[in-house]
């Protein structure tokens, strides 16, 4: 099935992924306002993924990850760097492997 | 918690726990499979996720820099207005896929649509910068489909991982040592009957053979 | 906790979203959306550069032959870590890729099951015999 794209972040994100084609964007100024949108987005049956600065997903902060935990399989939510290349220190996926693989890595490496 | 199983000391009893430690230990060599082959996956997603964040982001940096060009050469305003109007619009073709029961989403690059009138930017005079600046993001945009599709991969055999490890560990830890007890008791006190058995018999014997 | 019914639990999750029927290559290269229908009502979507590989490995006499996906089984008694990959063609251009010599099956071991995945992640499946 075809889907659109997401956008939210600040103006210099929004604008250019809309010129590359993003079909909806948001930029984030209010922590409510923003949380609505990205509830509108991730409920919306056309957009199949969304594209969210690591700021703004910080400042949005639990909402933001409680939505991620109880969302459905479509829409994707990706978090991407803004213009100022600003990553959080914490990786969720890093973490996700410590907790899963973690204890397999090191027998892995014992046994061979 | 080998007690915890009331078995009573039968063979019956005994070929009954036999058969089922057999299929426990069918059953986890199954899960094993299972997980060795998820781990691999992993481990072969985790890979793909490294590379296909390192081109992403370069190339994120690169069109933040062209936009940051065009800002500086055609105005702000002009370039967000530009992008207001601008008629480009990706669509991606998301369907399902399935690794191993489980449901992962196979993303791909579809069409852009192009509004009849114009591919361009509404009415304005294209600009080169402008050109380059949205060439560079759909560059950075079709990276990061394929990333947010690779994430999302690599999460749903993550989760699949951990439900599989603690199955495969409540039968490693508890349902095959409790069978193993179980086993392990009923045979000994099958011995002990048998052995009791055996005695009594002979002192059977000894009487009938002392009232001859 | 009943190991008789864990198994057929398991082996029910692992199966339940097989393809209901497979496709030829040439067949999958025909669609715009290049798919098989799994036993559940569901699909499974093959991605085109995979096809475009299998097309290269092989002659285009055998594109119709070639069943996708291609089955990597995995049963108890191959041992931990080994796999078979059945069919003729489907053994044929699985060597192919790995460098192999082919034959009617193909016994492969864990690096060589990687290397089968890592290249061909929609059009390979894993098939649980259990």
């Amino acid at each position: 099935m075809s889907y659109k794209t997401a956008v939210i972040g600040d103006m210099d994100t929004t604008t250019g992924m809309a010129l590359a084609g993003a079909t909806h964007t948001h930029v984030h100024v209010k922590r409510d306002e923003t949380l609505a949108k990205l509830n509108e987005f991730l409920t919306s049956d056309e957009i199949g993924l969304i594209l969210v600065t690591h700021r703004v997903a910080e400042e949005l902060g639990f909402e933001f990850r409680q939505m991620m935990r109880t969302k459905r399989l479509l829409p994707l939510v990706l978090r991407i760097p803004d213009k100022t290349g600003y990553v959080p220190k914490v990786d969720e996926l890093q973490e996700t492997i410590k907790r899963t693989v973690g204890a397999e890595i090191v027998v892995k490496k014992e046994g061979g | 918690m080998a007690t915890a199983l009331a078995v009573s000391p039968t063979r019956m009893e005994l070929m009954k726990l036999k058969k089922q430690l057999n299929l426990a230990q069918r059953g986890h060599d199954l899960l094993k499979e299972k997980m060795d082959a998820l781990v691999m996956e992993f481990f072969e997603i985790f890979r793909k996720i490294q590379e296909s964040r390192t081109k992403a982001l370069e190339q994120l940096s690169t069109a933040y820099r062209a936009l940051t060009n065009c800002f500086a050469l055609m105005g702000t305003l002009e370039t967000v207005q530009a992008a207001r109007e601008t008629r480009r619009e990706l669509q991606i073709e998301i369907s399902s896929r399935y690794l191993m029961g489980i449901s992962i989403p196979a993303v791909e690059f579809g069409e852009i649509q192009r509004n009849a009138l114009t591919r361009g930017y509404g009415l304005h005079m294209t600009s080169s910068v402008l050109d380059e600046a949205a060439r560079e993001f759909e560059r950075a945009l079709g990276l990061l489909v394929e990333l947010a599709e690779t994430e999302a991969v690599a999460f749903a055999i993550a989760r699949e991982l951990e439900k599989t490890k603690r199955r495969v560990n409540a039968l490693e830890y508890i349902l095959i040592p409790r069978l193993k007890g179980a086993l392990k008791f009923i045979m000994m006190r099958l011995d002990e009957m048998e052995r009791e058995n055996f005695t009594r018999l002979k002192r059977i014997k000894a009487i009938i053979e002392e009232h001859r | 906790m009943n190991a008789d019914r864990l198994i057929k639990f398991e082996l029910a999750r692992l199966n339940a979203h097989l393809p209901e029927r497979r496709i030829s290559l040439k067949e999958a290269l025909s669609l715009t959306k290049p798919q098989v229908p799994t036993r559940d009502g569901s699909v499974h979507s093959f991605k085109r550069k995979e096809l475009e590989i299998l097309a290269k490995l092989l002659p285009e006499a055998d594109w119709e032959k070639l069943q996708l996906p291609i089955f990597i089984a995995l049963e108890p008694k191959l041992g931990r870590g080994a796999a078979k990959v059945s069919g003729e063609v489907e053994a044929k251009v699985a060597a192919k890729l790995l460098g192999k010599e082919a034959a009617r099956e193909l016994l492969i071991y864990r690096p060589e099951v990687a290397l089968l995945r890592r290249n061909l992640p929609t059009t390979t499946q894993y098939l649980f015999v259990w």
